[in-house]
């Protein structure tokens, strides 16, 4: 299980590509300069994931949302999967999350997020609505006053911390005791007493651990 | 299927502040109804609690972004675009979605405006002792609850230990407790094993908690045998 987290990320990098833009597919690259070639004008980098979802909410652009659909459907499910939930339930909650990104991608605000970290959250809603038959309240963590001020104190704009290759980076270089009890914790989803009897570590440790991976994370990040 | 949460006992909140872990907890789902609305509405006092959980957010947004791709079954991406299709041509539909969030509210934060889908005179207030109300928001499997409490200043709350562990975030107002204060936005966490725990709600103003109460754990063996039969633990 743990080695399957860490192969995920030993393999992200395999995606994302070196440049500004992170997350866009290759195929899909590919496939839009084939249908600019007969255009004299010089082919611009490629969308983001961000551009899509924002031209799915102001043009209803069923191209784009297809794009979307192709990057992160099958990641929202494989996420998904680690819950431990059948095949059926994360193919059911990965299509209500995709419904809710064409009807809610206006709420997006690209300045504010990533749309990973937009997605992920809905994702954990929708299956704390359906799997725990639970409410699970939200928090505006993008719209406070200090988040900006945080940034130009740091010179690290916010976006640009959320860079999935930023933090992908940043994990890779935890200790692994310490990127294991992160991975447990967003992967599986575990309480504390459960990353303390899977591994067999007192709880006062795997809190700690925690803890301690955080913080070298926003240090990382550049969050201090 | 894995549904079990963060307990109280595991909560730590030094000078009023709950701990990074519990951040991290919250955004990774692993917090029950009542634990995720009483620290979202605690963080929405505090703006560094607020970056930490967007931090988190964030880590949890890149490794969903960096996990390996699942296979999807066969005609998925069209029977999602079918599903789209078919939600789009009922109007009902579109205009709930359309709905705006409910109106920022100047006395609470707004995940519990969320939550109350109101204010704290949009609940049912109930007679709880001299001097006390309660509003019983939520009650989850294991007995545990979510309320809010109303004091009036000068009262002092009757001896309550051995009744299971709480966590109380202060709304307005506020109290003392062996020699702390805690005021609005303030949080704490009182175990089960706690004794003499006897807050005073300091003179002025009423007092306004949110309360997250866990059943004692006398209590909590006790369901458990009565259900043990039948999940089979």
């Amino acid at each position: 299980m743990y080695s399957n987290a860490q192969a995920a990320i030993e393999d992200s990098t395999d995606v994302l590509t070196p440049t500004t833009v992170q997350c866009f597919p290759r195929t899909e690259e590919k496939k839009r300069s084939t249908v600019r070639k007969g255009l004299s004008i010089s082919v611009s980098t490629p969308e983001t994931l961000e551009a899509l979802a924002v031209k799915v909410a102001t043009e209803r652009d069923r191209v784009a949302f297809k794009q979307l659909f192709a990057h992160f459907a099958p990641r929202i499910k494989s996420f998904i999967l680690k819950q431990k939930v059948s095949d059926e339930v994360a193919e059911d909650l990965t299509q209500e999350v995709m419904v809710t990104v064409w009807q809610k991608a206006h709420l997006f605000d690209p300045q504010k997020a990533r749309l990973s970290t937009w997605l992920v959250r809905i994702a954990r809603n929708k299956f704390i609505d359906k799997v725990r038959r639970q409410k699970y309240i939200e928090v505006d963590v993008d719209n406070h006053m200090q988040s900006m001020e945080a940034s130009e104190k740091t010179d690290v704009p916010v976006i640009q911390m959320q860079d999935q290759t930023r933090i992908v980076s940043a994990l890779k270089i935890l200790k692994p005791e310490l990127r294991q009890v992160i991975e447990l914790s967003f992967y599986q989803e575990m309480s504390h007493s459960q990353i303390s009897a899977e591994l067999g570590l007192p709880l006062g440790t795997v809190k700690s651990r925690i803890r301690i991976a955080f913080q070298k994370l926003r240090v990382e990040l550049g969050e201090y | 299927m894995n549904q079990e949460v963060q307990t109280i006992e595991q909560a730590e909140a030094p000078g009023g502040r709950i701990a990074d872990d519990w951040l991290i907890a919250y955004a990774a789902g692993n917090l029950s109804e009542a634990k995720s609305t009483l620290v979202a509405t605690h963080a929405s006092y505090h703006p560094e609690l607020l970056d930490k959980i967007r931090d988190a957010e964030s880590v949890a947004g890149a490794l969903m972004g960096a996990t390996d791709k699942a296979e999807l079954s066969d005609g998925f991406f069209d029977r999602l675009m079918d599903t789209i299709d078919a939600q789009e041509g009922d109007a009902s539909e579109v205009i709930d979605l359309s709905k705006k969030p409910s109106a920022v509210n100047p006395d609470i934060p707004q995940p519990l405006a969320d939550y109350l889908n109101g204010d704290l005179e949009d609940v049912k207030w109930r007679f709880m002792g001299p001097g006390m109300k309660q509003a019983k928001l939520w009650t989850g499997e294991n007995g545990e609850k979510l309320w809010l409490l109303k004091a009036k200043g000068g009262t002092e709350i009757p001896e309550h230990g051995h009744n299971g562990s709480e966590m109380t975030l202060v709304l307005k107002g506020s109290y003392h407790v062996n020699g702390q204060k805690f005021g609005v936005g303030d949080l704490e966490i009182a175990s089960d094993e706690i004794e003499d725990h006897r807050p005073m709600i300091d003179d002025g103003e009423d007092c306004f908690c949110l309360v997250v109460t866990e059943a004692p754990i006398k209590l909590k063996s006790l369901m458990a045998r009565a259900v043990q039969p039948f999940i089979g633990l």
